[in-house]
């Protein structure tokens, strides 16, 4: 097959419309429903998966331009849950309800990845594209500023 | 799916459990080893291996029960312990982010004296006859299952400690439990959990337990991690929306816009063309309460495909009699109704006496646009009909509701209808209501397949049951000390009575209570309701009618203050001294004590810089008592909220994590619904659709919360909603005196 994704490290033929949306390729063709579907529009943030390490709605970007791309979605972000971020979100607490959390997450990793020390500010302006509806906005902020100085602390 | 692809989904999976923790937070090494020590007691080893383990049920009445079953003390499954130390409780009412699936079970761990990190916790399946009522709203789930999950943890510490006496030959006033173990005082031997359970399984289960003392509380009242974080981080916490079912296919609908209205035309030519679409399947409207609105469903092999399906149908639809609402007009017209007599509700005292004699008088008008509870997951769920029976995998919070709605649309027994309850990806009220499963349902039955339903946002937000919308107006009296002598209280809106019963055309008695039993002391009030029939679905949302009652008490206080003279904390304290009913007593006393505590703990009454401001209000709803201080400041003709103080008596804090969470979470879902959320119809249809032109709050409006709680030493009660009605109030009580202009709208006209 030489139309493939790379998703999580593996190959996936991409045997589906080209302009089906990345999110409806993992959650019904390959069953990753890790990565959640909020209102497709990209507008929540709930679908974010990361393309070649940066940011992305998946909601609104379709599969066959994603051809030898390397696609993360949550189920890829560490081998067993250790990503710093996932650390300091257990250790805060941040989930409710818990379903916009990979795109959070996702989101935040993909901040971090180009600032390891955002500031509140930073932090703020990054996320402001996830929604949340159960509120867990103020631990967000605290869990990723935590994940940051996990971080800083690796590095140095 | 193709072969290819399901073997490296396989691989996939594979690989990914084999590098996975476990589910539940169990330290399997720290287990098997303690359970390999204690093993070498042959004795237990083989009572252990020969019946296995037990379990344990608790009714829904606030009393054990428990009957013998063949294998083990297995009456039912709520509490299975087994002999290699792991407990199992499964968790009765719904999960929906409010932390009800750690916060009962850590209940019965603590009574029993387990260690948390042997507990796993399982959503139980939809058993009304097993597990109670499970439909979960109201705020209702601590206050009514605290007890139940005591006792029954209570009675299982009491069997194990009978059954190490047994085994010890020794008085079991001599043994104790802690942490997983019963120990016997005078000899210091000691025998793990796991260990007792097969033998006290075969022991009574005491009439009447006696339970802990608060102050030996292990997990009551701490803040004890949630059960299911680590799924959540990893993408693995399987929602209605997740499910994956063997042979099932996808479906998208659109449903008709207008309650009560039917399809008049389809053309489905187009859709059916839709690489993927096998079906396009018509759904009448379902008239009972929680039966769908009607529409036109497309089946595909994928969610996208179904949804292209639905953008490429031609559909007419006869709006019907419903087809004209204009929440515009409405909204002018419930002003008018309450500027006006309406029908009597309540009344005491002399109201009329009471606003003839008074030295002043005060009065405004409050209103409040229709509200959707716009969940981060849409409404979802797979169901399987099949021939004499029906599966369902739902988001939910009432899976007996489920059962009933689709019982009686399938023409099955209700026990046919299994009901596998998901954890919901936010639900605010939405979820009680079953349409979205029974139109799964109905797409299942034409097409034959399990079917996974997905509304899209569009139609969650134009098709949904709503929070009324409402307009009231208070007049008050206040006397020449500066006493509130009378209240006349007009409200209009359309109440979820109509969802029961169409031709209701103002709100009655139960829905306009709110107002007499409010523990504010007045002598002379009178309650009236004003014409407001209903024009669409009208819902609970969460906190219901307590968002805008919260609302026109806690800005009018303000407004009494500032007519007065005073500030509104001396102003809220003034009125509650006024209220001299014993049965008050209570309300009175704790609504003045969070009050207190959140003026105290914000600096209400500081100077602050120019364009800042704190606002305070108070409510009781739900039976518990909440109290908040908002600081805004200006910026521009916008504002920022800094910094929300919230004291909170909700008597005995199960879980102050996931109480402080709710009261985050009732401050951003206030933020929300004050500054930007309101659904309008036009011509009979919901005119939002999306988070653009149904804006929610993000992360950029979040403030700090610092949350306090009051340790009143009263019965616990629920949170998931008191911590709504107190924020709007405060927000636009601190906005008035931040900028000068006073907000009675919500959400406020910025």
């Amino acid at each position: 097959m030489n139309k493939a994704i790379n998703i999580n490290g593996t190959d996936y033929p991409v045997d589906v419309p080209d302009d089906m949306p990345l999110l409806w390729f993992l959650r019904d063709r390959l069953y990753f429903t890790g990565t959640k579907f909020g209102c497709g529009k990209g507008l929540c943030g709930a679908c974010t998966v990361h393309i070649d390490g940066n940011a992305t709605r998946s909601c609104i970007m379709p599969v066959g331009s994603l051809v030898g791309r390397k696609i993360t979605t949550i189920e890829g972000l560490s081998k067993d849950g250790d990503h710093p971020l996932q650390k300091a979100w257990v250790e805060v607490g941040v989930p409710q309800c818990g379903y916009c959390q990979a795109g959070q997450i996702m989101n935040a990793a993909s901040l971090l990845n180009t600032n390891t020390s955002p500031s509140e500010q930073e932090i703020e302006n990054a996320m402001q594209g996830n929604i949340c509806r159960c509120g867990t906005y103020q631990r967000i902020k605290k869990a990723i500023a935590m994940a940051a100085d996990e971080l800083a602390t690796e590095v140095s | 799916m193709r072969s290819d692809i399901e073997s490296l989904v396989v691989q996939q999976r594979v690989k990914q459990d084999s590098i996975t923790p476990t589910h539940n937070s169990t330290n399997t090494s720290t287990q098997s080893s303690s359970v390999t020590t204690l093993n070498r007691r042959n004795f237990l080893k083989v009572s252990a291996l020969a019946t296995g383990g037990f379990c344990l049920a608790v009714s829904a009445s606030p009393t054990v029960n428990a009957s013998a079953s063949s294998s083990s003390f297995s009456p039912n499954a709520f509490i299975q312990l087994d002999s290699d130390g792991s407990l199992l409780i499964k968790s009765g009412r719904c999960e929906m982010g409010q932390g009800i699936s750690t916060a009962l079970p850590s209940v019965v761990a603590d009574e029993m004296e387990a260690d948390w990190q042997y507990v796993k916790v399982e959503q139980a399946e939809g058993n009304i006859d097993k597990y109670g009522r499970q439909d979960t709203g109201g705020s209702a789930s601590i206050r009514t299952q605290y007890e139940p999950m005591r006792l029954a943890g209570a009675a299982a510490r009491e069997m194990l400690v009978a059954a190490a006496a047994s085994v010890w030959s020794v008085d079991s006033d001599d043994c104790y439990a802690q942490n997983h173990f019963v120990f016997h005082k005078p000899s210091g031997r000691q025998l793990s959990f796991g260990e007792l359970a097969s033998i006290a399984s075969t022991l009574p289960v005491p009439d009447s337990p006696t339970l802990k003392s608060a102050k030996n509380f292990n997990y009551i009242g701490s803040y004890l991690p949630r059960h299911d974080v680590s799924m959540v981080v990893q993408g693995k916490r399987v929602y209605g929306a997740d499910t994956v079912v063997p042979g099932m296919q996808f479906a998208a609908i659109v449903h008709c816009p207008v309650m009560g209205g039917k399809l008049k035309s389809l053309d489905k030519t187009q859709a059916m063309k839709v690489n993927g679409v096998t079906a396009v399947v018509e759904i009448e409207r379902l008239n009972v309460p929680f039966g769908s609105l009607g529409g036109v469903a497309v089946v595909a092999n994928n969610s996208w495909s179904a949804q292209q399906g639905v953008e490429k149908l031609v559909v007419e639809w006869d709006k019907g009699e419903h087809g004209s609402y204009d929440t515009d007009a409405y909204m002018q017209m419930m002003v008018e109704n309450v500027n006006k007599p309406a029908e009597k509700m309540a009344d005491r005292g002399n109201v009329d006496k009471a606003l003839a004699e008074a030295s002043n008088t005060l009065s405004a008008v409050y209103t409040q646009g229709h509200l959707v509870h716009a969940p981060m997951e849409p409404n979802s769920s797979v169901v399987h009909v099949q021939k004499d029976k029906c599966e369902v995998w739902a988001s939910t919070q009432s899976p007996d509701d489920i059962q009933s709605v689709l019982s009686s649309f399938l023409g099955m027994d209700k026990k046919a209808v299994h009901v596998n309850v998901m954890i919901a990806g936010g639900a605010f009220g939405r979820k009680f209501k079953c349409d979205y499963v029974q139109e799964a349902a109905a797409i299942s039955k034409a097409v034959g397949t399990p079917i996974k339903l997905i509304w899209t946002r569009e139609e969650d937000t134009r098709t949904g049951f709503y929070h009324s919308n409402s307009a009231q107006r208070i007049e008050a009296a206040l006397d020449k000390n500066g006493n509130v002598s009378g209240w006349l209280h007009r409200i209009a809106f359309p109440s979820i009575n109509t969802l029961f019963n169409p031709s209701i055309e103002r709100a009655p008695k139960n829905a306009v209570g709110d107002i007499e039993g409010h523990p504010f002391g007045i002598t002379n009030l009178r309650s009236e309701s004003g014409y407001a029939p209903a024009h669409t679905r009208i819902g609970w949302y969460r906190a219901v009618y307590a968002i805008f009652y919260g609302f026109s008490y806690g800005v009018f206080a303000d407004e009494l203050a500032e007519l007065s003279g005073v500030d509104t904390l001396t102003m809220l304290n003034r009125i509650y001294d006024n209220n001299n009913d014993p049965d008050k007593a209570d309300q009175v006393k704790r609504s003045k004590a969070v009050l207190a505590l959140a003026a105290q703990q914000s600096g209400y009454g500081k100077t602050l810089p120019k364009g800042e401001g704190i606002g305070i209000a108070v409510h009781y709803s739900f039976q518990s008592f909440v109290a908040m201080a908002v600081h805004v400041r200006m910026k521009g003709n916008d504002f920022e909220v800094l910094r929300v103080d919230s004291a909170v008596d909700c008597g005995q804090v199960l879980n102050k994590d996931g109480a402080t969470a709710q009261q985050e979470g009732a401050v951003a879902m206030g933020i929300s619904l004050s500054k930007y959320c309101e659904v309008k119809f036009k011509d009979g249809a919901v005119v939002n659709s999306n988070f653009h032109d149904y804006p929610v709050m993000r992360i950029t409006d979040m403030p700090q919360v610092h949350v306090h709680f009051i340790d009143s030493g009263a019965k616990p009660t629920g949170l998931g909603e008191p911590g709504m009605a107190p924020f709007a109030p405060a927000l636009s009580n601190a906005l008035y005196q931040a900028s000068g202009k006073r907000h009675r709208s919500l959400p406020f006209k910025i």
